[in-house]
């Protein structure tokens, strides 16, 4: 009744070969996992032990220093608050609207094409790119001030819109078109529609794309390199003209220091750095759980 | 500030404007069907009416001011006494500027003390002119506005039509910034290609624009040491760790995790990618570049350095592989499950299926993926910046120290030189290497991207 050759010590043989090598490939990609995360907690881990200790108020409301024992971190904090409003101010409302022009009433021609394209390959440029953009055109040509949260703001704000455009359009994609056609029903025109139907539904899509694309721009240091941000500011700026720093260059402007007693504050402006991240991600998983409706 | 002051004050009419368009408009309601526009629009467009053109007479007048205040100083009898030399005058001129918007001012130059009274004087009148100026067109504007209240008036599609051509120029934004960067790099690019040769730029392999003068100018800014240092780091080191690392994640966790191992994992992954890249580059100096020198010395290397290309390329590609991981997570998700079902229905294992059959079909999206990550990779700043070093070494030891095209560009503009220097100049040129090669890559990407998710569909 069975089969002779599927009983055959070879093909056992075989067959247990080929399970080996099936749980090998398994416990390869565990490991691939394991590695990645391992090196996460690595990170974390050096940060934490390094940083921690220098985590008090006075470090928290301090400004820059060149003694260790006194450097704060509440200057290049504020310095980041100023620039993030700036860049929130500028990049939020042209993002949405951008997102809902292209989404909602742009004709399909080739104007409106080259506009995609562009801001897809804008979300991918190298960060750097725009702070050399920033450096030739807001300070060479325009004159702003240098080493402002203004200036910083405008770069990075030139850098988060596409991210917001993109996932706007997703937002506003992702109503569905019942909403519309109910609306238009009524008697609403298609401004009214958009602003008063589509755009409350997708507003929680919208704003979680934001708030990703605003973390990006907080941690980012290469564009703010290149417009002057790397001033050692020893006051809190006290508007967005004033020369400033932001967390990042903060943390970069303490790493090249000498004195072993940067060790400990690069490490603990890092710790501060991510939990201001964390807060941020979690603010836009929370939203998405919250708020997101499924059609 | 009074200019500040004008503009608030021409916001706080268009708000009361706004209010009395909407109030005379409900006036004129009688009954259903009687009017064209609700009363909201009315007020809207009253509102535009008194705010558009007054701002753009204030954003005119704020443009042409200062000239005309600098003027009216010279002409004044208090400016008859300032020396003649050009430098000295305009020091003192700008001091005055200082004291009279402060009067606390610290300044050094006496002449300024007397010159400050009457450029305050100056500069309050031509405000003062402008503040009139702004109220005539803001009221003349509201006035035409309001005389357009009717009830037939289809105030909504003109308000509409406003709103229209705002969300067009939202839209316009991002071409302009496209166009920005390209007109920027390759107008400051073509200022150093008029001094250095583009050949010698491109294909010369020594690099030390510190020294570049004179004749042998073309010597000193050969940058091929730059972009093999990009591509050892960006495209091989990195690449070797991101891409194994990368996929096999993503094949662990679509073909293998349970769905409740997969939602813990895929978002600490995710993490990776949010973790900002000087985190990374104050991790790779700290850590893991004395880790890899005491590694080299203990294989028997003498004297290596701290900083090595090595450190750099691991700690970027442990920053890419969730982007990796992600790409590849889309391409195989793309490919659909008749395959891989038909495949395990024929008797192959699990890893056979996906070795012989996932992997193959999903290959387009991967590679598209692995092209999008070089992109990033060769673009990454802060951690080459931190831990890759500054000498410009054409060689394939990863224990040697190397720069990269990023690299350079900061350490070019971060210095104090005057800036139509070549040596700042070059910056730019590499900037705009950088921007097309990112480019090419990234436009290659996503249409094999597009036309692989085409293809299953």
């Amino acid at each position: 009744m069975s089969n002779p050759t599927w009983q055959s010590p070879e093909a056992q043989k075989r067959l247990a070969k080929r399970h080996a090598a099936e749980r090998r490939f398994k416990a390869l990609g565990l490991g691939a996992v394991v590695l990645s995360v391992a090196f996460l907690a690595l990170l974390l881990v050096i940060m934490l032990k390094n940083g921690l200790g220098g985590l008090d108020w006075s470090f928290l409301s301090g400004a820059d220093s060149t003694n260790p024992d006194i450097a704060g971190v509440w200057g290049a904090a504020k310095g980041s608050l100023l620039t993030m409003l700036v860049t929130l101010l500028l990049a939020f409302p042209m993002g949405v609207l951008a997102a809902i022009y292209l989404e909602e009433f742009a004709p399909r021609n080739k104007w409106i094409d080259i506009v995609e394209v562009s801001i897809n390959n804008l979300a991918a440029v190298p960060s750097i790119i725009f702070g050399l953009l920033g450096l030739a055109v807001f300070i060479n040509t325009l004159h702003l001030p240098r080493s402002s949260p203004m200036v910083g703001g405008l770069t990075l704000a030139l850098m988060t819109m596409p991210v917001i455009v993109i996932s706007g359009r997703n937002a506003i994609k992702a109503v569905p078109p019942s909403i519309r056609e109910a609306a238009y029903g009524i008697g609403a025109s298609k401004v009214q529609t958009t602003f008063h139907h589509v755009l409350p539904l997708a507003l929680p899509g919208i704003l979680t794309g934001t708030i990703i694309g605003m973390a990006r721009a907080l941690g980012e240091t290469a564009p703010l390199l290149m417009i002057g941000m790397r001033a050692f500011v020893a006051t809190p700026p006290g508007g967005v003209t004033d020369p400033s720093s932001v967390l990042p260059m903060q943390i970069f402007l303490w790493s090249d220091e000498i004195d072993k007693g940067f060790v400990q504050n690069t490490s603990a402006a890092i710790i501060v750095l991510l939990v201001f991240l964390l807060a941020m991600n979690g603010l836009a998983i929370y939203l998405r759980n919250k708020f997101e409706v499924r059609w | 500030m009074i200019l500040t002051g004008i503009l608030l004050a021409v916001v706080g009419l268009g708000l009361i404007g706004w209010f009395v368009g909407r109030g005379r408009a409900r006036l004129l309601y009688d009954g259903r069907g009687s009017m064209h526009s609700m009363p909201n629009y009315h007020g809207w467009h009253l509102a535009l009416w008194i705010v558009v053109p007054a701002l753009v007479v204030w954003a005119v007048w704020s443009g042409i001011q200062p000239g005309l205040v600098e003027g009216a100083l010279l002409a004044d009898p208090a400016a008859a006494a300032l020396p003649d030399n050009a430098m000295h005058r305009s020091a003192i001129i700008s001091q005055a500027y200082l004291l009279a918007n402060d009067p606390g001012a610290a300044v050094f130059a006496s002449e300024a003390q007397a010159l400050a009274a009457p450029l305050r004087a100056i500069i309050t009148r031509f405000s003062l002119i402008g503040a009139l100026l702004v109220a005539i067109v803001a009221f003349t504007g509201g006035a035409y506005g309001f005389t357009r209240i009717r009830a037939r008036f289809e105030a909504r599609t003109q308000v509409e039509r406003v709103v229209m051509g705002v969300l067009l120029l939202a839209s316009l934004m991002a071409i302009l910034t496209t166009f920005g960067i390209v007109a920027s790099l390759v107008f400051e690019a073509g200022l150093f290609f008029k001094d250095v040769s583009p050949i010698a730029f491109l294909t010369g392999t020594h690099w030390s624009p510190g020294n570049a003068m004179g004749a042998d100018i073309d010597e000193n800014f050969g940058a091929v040491p730059l972009f093999w240092g990009t591509i050892y780091i960006g495209a091989i080191i990195a690449m070797a760790v991101a891409i194994p690392l990368g996929l096999m994640s993503a094949v662990y966790l679509t073909q293998y995790a349970s769905r409740r191992v997969r939602k813990w994992l895929k978002p600490i992954l995710e993490i990776l990618a949010g973790i900002p890249t000087v985190v990374y580059g104050y991790f790779a100096a700290l850590t893991v570049a004395p880790m890899i020198r005491d590694f080299a010395a203990s294989m028997g290397a003498d004297n290596p350095s701290t900083e090595s290309a090595l450190a750099a390329g691991l700690v970027m590609g442990v920053m890419i592989i969730p982007f990796v991981s992600s790409m590849a997570d889309d391409a195989l998700a793309a490919v659909p499950r008749a395959m891989s079902d038909g495949s395990l229905a024929l008797g192959a294992t699990r890893s056979e299926t996906i070795k012989k059959v996932l992997l193959p079909a999903a290959l387009p999206g991967i590679v598209a993926g692995v092209m999008l990550a070089i992109s990033r990779a060769i673009g990454e700043t802060m951690i080459v910046v931190m831990a890759a070093g500054a000498a410009a070494n054409l060689s394939a030891n990863p224990l040697d120290s190397m720069t990269t095209v990023t690299f350079q560009i900061v350490q070019l503009l971060t210095g104090d030189q005057e800036f139509n220097s070549p040596k700042t100049l070059s910056a730019f040129a590499l900037g705009l290497i950088l921007f097309i090669v990112t480019l090419v890559l990234n436009i290659i990407a996503l249409r094999v991207v597009k036309r692989f998710r085409e293809a299953y569909e």
